[in-house]
């Protein structure tokens, strides 16, 4: 029974390991500086291009985070192929989420087509709510503890901004206050894993002469 | 040690595999066991062995039939792949099924 723990644990710390450089972390940030920008852009470009403006950034991103990978982190952390057990999970992962996504989307287009009466002054929660699932979820399925802080950080920030505004005079309502600390908490959170990764990890093994040190 | 090789009792701890047994060479399966195949530099770091240590219980366990090693390469770089074969991962099973029964029986 404890062999079988074990093995699920050494499973679990081979995920975790991948997934401790930070650089999603880096890509979620970015994410929800949308949310902190978009309000401001949205007086000059309207709502969709506000947000549309976005992609392009995001893409860069998230190609410097492929290259990064690529060239920075895999030759510090070696690269592994996960099992068929772990790549099932993830893709069951995938699934619900995006079906998750497509729901939301779904009750987006509702509200915005009753301008506002469905979702109303509901709205800071239901986009709370969905941050908490969200993260919650990936928490689970990924086994990192610091999505579900995420998940309550993001869970908070909509109501907040919301509360801010109305009693405090936040333009905006507050959201970019609210996401604009919580985009620099993930962001930081990110740069640290990455430093850390770095310094505990300076230098590459010369991998060329693997074959002959084991026929040795 | 001759006594536990006569003394039926005591079969089961003679019959341990001695490739798997040692610590850094079972550290390595273990990780091996749950994933599909991992490179050289992430097993060095899941383990913290040495290079040279690493090197020569990969090649125990190659010579075994336990492992394969495979040479390739990823974004025209040398990259070695390690995989666990079917053999090592019923050898692996099979030395877990033993020490479990070992320390089932074990008096408190």
């Amino acid at each position: 029974m404890s062999q079988s723990m074990d093995l699920k644990e050494a499973e679990k710390k081979v995920f975790r390991t991948v997934y401790n450089d930070g650089l999603w972390d880096v890509l979620l940030g970015c994410f929800f500086l949308m949310f902190a920008f978009a309000p401001y852009l949205s007086t000059i470009m309207g709502d969709f291009w506000s947000s549309a403006v976005f992609l392009p950034l995001w893409g860069l991103v998230y190609l410097a985070i492929r290259l990064t990978r690529e060239y920075v982190i895999a030759p510090r952390m070696g690269v592994v192929d996960f099992g068929e057990k772990r790549k099932r999970r993830l893709k069951k992962f995938s699934a619900v989420l995006m079906v998750f996504n497509f729901v939301v989307l779904i009750l987006g287009i509702i509200a915005a087509f009753t301008s506002g009466r469905v979702s109303g002054s509901l709205y800071p929660y239901l986009l709370g709510a969905f941050f908490l699932i969200a993260f919650s979820l990936a928490a689970h399925v990924l086994d990192i503890i610091r999505l579900y802080f995420y998940g309550l950080l993001s869970g908070f920030v909509p109501v907040v901004g919301e509360w801010l505004y109305v009693n405090a005079g936040f333009s905006h309502h507050g959201y970019p206050v609210v996401f604009g600390t919580t985009a620099g908490i993930m962001i930081l959170v990110g740069v640290v894993l990455f430093l850390r990764l770095l310094i505990q990890h300076p230098g590459k093994p010369p991998e060329t002469s693997l074959e002959e040190d084991i026929h040795a | 040690m001759p006594e536990l090789h006569t003394d039926p009792d005591l079969q089961p701890l003679a019959d341990i595999d001695q490739v798997i047994h040692a610590p850094a060479r079972l550290m390595v399966l273990t990780y091996l066991y749950v994933v599909e195949s991992a490179d050289y530099v992430f097993l060095q770091n899941l383990t913290g062995l040495s290079w040279g240590n690493l090197a020569t219980h990969l090649g125990k366990l190659e010579e075994a039939g336990y492992i394969t090693i495979h040479k390739g390469y990823k974004s025209k770089k040398p990259h070695t792949s390690i995989s666990m074969t079917e053999e090592g991962r019923k050898a692996f099973r099979e030395y877990k099924e033993k020490m479990q029964k070992i320390f089932d029986n074990l008096p408190d």
